[in-house]
Parts: C-alpha cells; sequence; structure tokens
C-alpha cells in the first residue's frame, strides 16, 4: 500500500518548524508562533512547535489548539468523559468567551511542558509510511517523529506526505 | 533637544541612535531609569514607529538598553570607557583566571530566541539558536552560572562537543576556525531568580555579580554569554593597556 516508501523518503527536516525548551511558558510560545508562522505568513500544515529538553531530546509538539486549550479558564475544563453534556454546547461557548481574557495572561505564564503532547510514539527512519499513518490514525498524532537507534530525533513525517504516499498507491491499484 | 536632520544623509536610525546614546553617557537619561515609550519617542521626533525600535533594537544590541518583558525598556549603561582594550588573552570568563573550576553542563538545546535574544545576536527573530546553561564548582561549590547563546547557523555541531571539558572558545577557535576578535564586557549587579537561586544556593533575590559577553570575529557577532557569580568567592581581575595612537 506504501508502494514501500519508508518514513525516510517522505520525511522532511526538523527545522521546519520553531523548536522551544519545555521551560518556554506558553506567552513565549504564542510570540514565537506569531514571529515564525503568523508575521511570516508561513502556514504549515500543521502548525507546530517541537519541545525538547535540556539534553535536546524531543518531548512533544504544541499546536495551535493546545496553545488554546492551555489559556482555557479551568473550570471550563470537564472533569471526565462522562460529565460532558451531550446536548448543543453553544450557550458554553459564549461564556467561555466573557471568561477568557480573566485570567489567561497567568494561564499564559504556565510552561509549555504542561500542555503539549507528549511524543510517546515514533517511527525508525527504515519505517514503512503504512506505521506512521497507523500512529497518527490511531493516537490523534498530527506530526510522527522519525528517531535514529530510538535516540537521535532525524525528521517528520506528517499526515500530508502520508496521504500523498498511500492516494498515490490506491489510485495506481 | 537635539533633533533628527532629515537633509543629512545619515539614516533617521542611526541619527536616533545617536541622539539616544549621548543621552545615556551624559547621565541625562539615569541609569536603571524607564525611556520614554515607541510613541513618545515617535511624537519627540516626529520619525515612525519602525525607525524609533530599529534605533531602540540597535541600543539594546550594544548593551545601553534592556527590554524587560511587560514593562518597558530601560538604561543599563552609562560609562563608556574609550581608548583602552583588553591585554590578556580572551577567556571564557572574567571570573575565571588562576581557578581550577568543574563544568557541569545543565542543559543544551535548540531553541527561538525569546525576549530580546534575536536583538542582542543580531539575528532575524525566526531564526534557531543553540541555547547552553552550564555550573562552574570548584570543589562541590557552586561559583557560577553561565548562560551562552550561539545562532545555531553559526556552529550547529556544537551540539555534540563535549563542552563540560573542553571552552567554548577553544572549540570556536581551534576546532571551528572562528577567530576571535572582540569582546565586549559589561558588569552588573543582578538580583537572582527562583531557578538561579536554587543553583547556586543562595536565596531568590540575592544580589549576584552579572557579567554579559557579546563575542565578536570580524563584525560577526557569534556569542551571547550571560553569567551570574556569587559574590562572596572571588574578585575579578580585568588588565586593561591603551590603544596605540
Amino acid at each position: 500500500m506504501s508502494n514501500g516508501k519508508t518514513a525516510k523518503d517522505v520525511m522532511i527536516g526538523i527545522f521546519e518548524y520553531p523548536h522551544v525548551p519545555y521551560w518556554f511558558s506558553i506567552g513565549q510560545a504564542i510570540r514565537i508562533v506569531k514571529v515564525s508562522f503568523i508575521s511570516a505568513k508561513k502556514y504549515p500544515d500543521p502548525m507546530a512547535i517541537l519541545v525538547f529538553d535540556e539534553k535536546y531530546n524531543l518531548m512533544g509538539t504544541l499546536s495551535l489548539k493546545d496553545i488554546l486549550k492551555g489559556l482555557e479558564p479551568r473550570f471550563m475544563k470537564p472533569t471526565t468523559k462522562a460529565q460532558v453534556p451531550e446536548e448543543d454546547e453553544s450557550g458554553l461557548a459564549l461564556i467561555w468567551d466573557t471568561l477568557f481574557t480573566k485570567g489567561t495572561k497567568e494561564l499564559a505564564e504556565k510552561p509549555v511542558s504542561e500542555i503539549m503532547t507528549p511524543a510517546k510514539k515514533f517511527v525508525e527512519p527504515g519505517d514503512p509510511i503504512t506505521k506512521a499513518a497507523y500512529l497518527m490514525l490511531h493516537n490523534d498524532l498530527v506530526l510522527v517523529p522519525v528517531l535514529e537507534d530510538k535516540k537521535k530525533f532525524v525528521g517528520l513525517v506528517r499526515m500530508i506526505e502520508v496521504f500523498d504516499s498511500i492516494s498515490d498507491a490506491v489510485l495506481k491499484e | 533637544m537635539e533633533l533628527i536632520n532629515r537633509e543629512d544623509h545619515q539614516k533617521l536610525y542611526l541619527q536616533l541612535y545617536d541622539i539616544l546614546k549621548k543621552k545615556i553617557e551624559s547621565g541625562e537619561w539615569a541609569l536603571n531609569s524607564q525611556i520614554p515609550t515607541e510613541e513618545d519617542l515617535c511624537s519627540m521626533f516626529s520619525i515612525s514607529r519602525a525607525t524609533v525600535r530599529t534605533a531602540v533594537l540597535e541600543l539594546v544590541r550594544h548593551g545601553y538598553l534592556k527590554r524587560q518583558q511587560g514593562k518597558g525598556t530601560f538604561i543599563c549603561k552609562n560609562v563608556v570607557s574609550e581608548g583602552l582594550s583588553m591585554l590578556t588573552s580572551f577567556r571564557e570568563s572574567l571570573f575565571e583566571e588562576g581557578l581550577n573550576f568543574s563544568t557541569s553542563l545543565l542543559a543544551r538545546t535548540v531553541m527561538m530566541p525569546v525576549d530580546d535574544l534575536d536583538a542582542r545576536l543580531d539575528i532575524p527573530p525566526d531564526k534557531h539558536i543553540i541555547y547552553i546553561k552550564r555550573l562552574r564548582l570548584t570543589g562541590s561549590e557552586p561559583v557560577l552560572l553561565q548562560e551562552s547563546y550561539v545562532p545555531y547557523h553559526i556552529c550547529p555541531l556544537l551540539l555534540e562537543d563535549d563542552i563540560e571539558n573542553i571552552s567554548l572558545l577553544e572549540l570556536f577557535e581551534k576546532k571551528y576556525g572562528i577567530r576571535i576578535t572582540r569582546v565586549r564586557n559589561h558588569i552588573d549587579i543582578a538580583y537572582l531568580s527562583a531557578d538561579e537561586g536554587r543553583i547556586l544556593r543562595l536565596p531568590e533575590n540575592s544580589a549576584a555579580i552579572l557579567l554579559t559577553q557579546y563575542f565578536y570575529s570580524g563584525e560577526t557577532l557569534f556569542m551571547y554569554t550571560r553569567s551570574v557569580k556569587r559574590p562572596d568567592r572571588f574578585q575579578i581581575s580585568i588588565e586593561l593597556e591603551r590603544k596605540a595612537n
């Protein structure tokens, strides 16, 4: 299905995305999004920041959604899935709007490590891209890191490259 | 008040840079005082915000001003010593002469420039930098906390070097052929953050000696270093000689 393509064939360079250490605040990450994407008019898909530890190991990714969720007023967050009402939530969205600025600056002081999506799933350069596709679909990931020997971070596989390769195979077959 | 001369061929931001620099050096703008806002400077000199911003960034880069996120821009230097140059050879830090340090590497990672790091390193705000945080110890006593920032494109291999045992300057000069031609040093008093206090084993907000250094190779600024030193351990020695005229 993947035309024999491996992660190495479709991965992109790690510097396609901004890098930040885990102790950066949400506010600092927001400024980086502004500079790297919005002001520069560069809109990669997905739009994300890579989060590293002090030994330059990839810890996670930070999407725009992660950032906005990190700024959400605490008490608006459901504690468990069972407590989320099934009905229309547009009323809640209105309250969310009125409360959004209250305490937001304080929340923006939190480190990005608290709101990032941890990088627990990865592929090796020689792995078929179908493995990356599987990890993306079953773990709701926007990017899959490519690690050499389970340690050295050498690239990223995105949904668009995975889709492109698999769809080529589908059309050909 | 000195004003911008629009008939002068010199760029407007450079004229403003000179005017503001004089205010700082003459003491008209006192050390640690806040400078007028960008808006105020625009109306004072009838120039655009972009011109003001460029001049202010240039003053930040040269160590005359420091920007504090959410607070404003402050004077951090008003003393200039012209005509004196460092006599001794370049060292990792002014604090290290004659001392036997061991080094512990606390962090080495790649990041984007935040706060005023882009201005300090004279790089665009969307370029990556290498961040290195090291602790110098004598025996088991922490003495000096040093953070170094190097534009990533200058020396990407620095991420793999043994920087606990080999000095950064030695690596730059001997391994990468980056010859150090100039170092600008600024010495100040700093008050330790909670994290710095924890590492140096001092209470938060304790006074410490702050050394900021800008390392140049020709016209290229290739490293900015911020070192915080316990005030109770060692003296600082600087030897200068007058330049030949």
